[in-house]
């Protein structure tokens, strides 16, 4: 299914990064999770259902229990501008190095 | 010396390092002369114009380059320059939440430049905004030259 929600509005928040960050080392039931937190059982339960909305992490029944499990692919979105940024300059400093290097050679 | 380039984000600053085999005094004058950085800056491909440059606080460089059969206007407003060593300006965005600080700091390192590039963006959230932006153009993007295959494919037909 696609998800229904915006990537960016998951990360946004503390509670839910810090959910991400407890899921990708180990799948955990909403329970294990809930302990790990001050608020309701119920406000992390909403947290697991929006990034379950987002695509970043799954739910699968495991005899009475629901396992979180994290999908880490979809935070690939949030780096794609940076990576081109970086790109950019990368081959931009390349370009300034040349340049320098054929000045450089002239000048002898 | 590979250990010297790399690239971080930390919050809403991104930071680029790169030695460059070349004396600092040249390197800066490469940066700040308008004969010297048309010859390396923009995306590949395109041509600059130098409408003006006058690289002290508070003067600006402005220019348009060519490319894609278009023109893009580009400004920027230097505000510290302190020759040989740090440079740095405002690039003008689509709007003032876009605008964004640039500081290059060049050291001299084993007889190198060690050029250090920071850009400082309004916020987190504005980098957020741009990658979910392009990742929309881009999926766009892809989404109309599959139609435009498609069609190919279709009138070959």
């Amino acid at each position: 299914m696609a998800p229904t929600r915006d990537i960016f509005q998951a990360i946004a928040d503390p509670t839910r990064r810090q959910i991400i960050g407890m899921l990708a080392r180990k799948s955990l039931n909403v329970n294990a999770i809930a302990k790990e937190f001050d608020i309701t059982r119920q406000a992390v339960s909403l947290h697991v259902q929006f990034l379950n909305d987002c695509g970043l992490i799954v739910i699968k029944q495991q005899g009475r229990e629901r396992y979180c499990e994290a999908k880490l692919e979809r935070l690939k979105e949030v780096t794609d501008w940076v990576d081109q940024y970086r790109n950019y300059w990368d081959n931009k400093f390349d370009s300034l190095q040349n340049y320098l290097a054929k000045i450089q050679n002239k000048k002898k | 010396m590979e250990k010297y380039n790399t690239f971080k984000q930390e919050g809403n600053i991104l930071i680029h390092t790169r030695i460059l085999d070349a004396p600092r005094d040249l390197v800066w004058e490469v940066w700040t002369t308008p004969e010297h950085i048309k010859e390396w800056w923009g995306p590949d491909g395109f041509s600059l114009t130098i409408k003006s440059m006058n690289v002290e606080p508070g003067k600006t460089w402005d220019s348009i380059m060519h490319g894609w059969g278009r023109d893009f206007d580009s400004k920027v407003e230097y505000l510290e320059v302190k020759k040989p060593s740090l440079l740095s300006y405002k690039h003008f965005g689509e709007s003032e939440d876009y605008d964004f600080t640039v500081s290059v700091l060049f050291e001299e390192v084993e007889g190198k430049t060690l050029q250090t590039m920071k850009s400082v963006f309004k916020s987190k959230e504005i980098i957020e905004d741009l990658n979910r932006r392009f990742n929309v153009i881009e999926a766009g993007r892809q989404t109309l030259n599959r139609l435009e295959n498609y069609l190919k494919i279709s009138v070959e037909k």
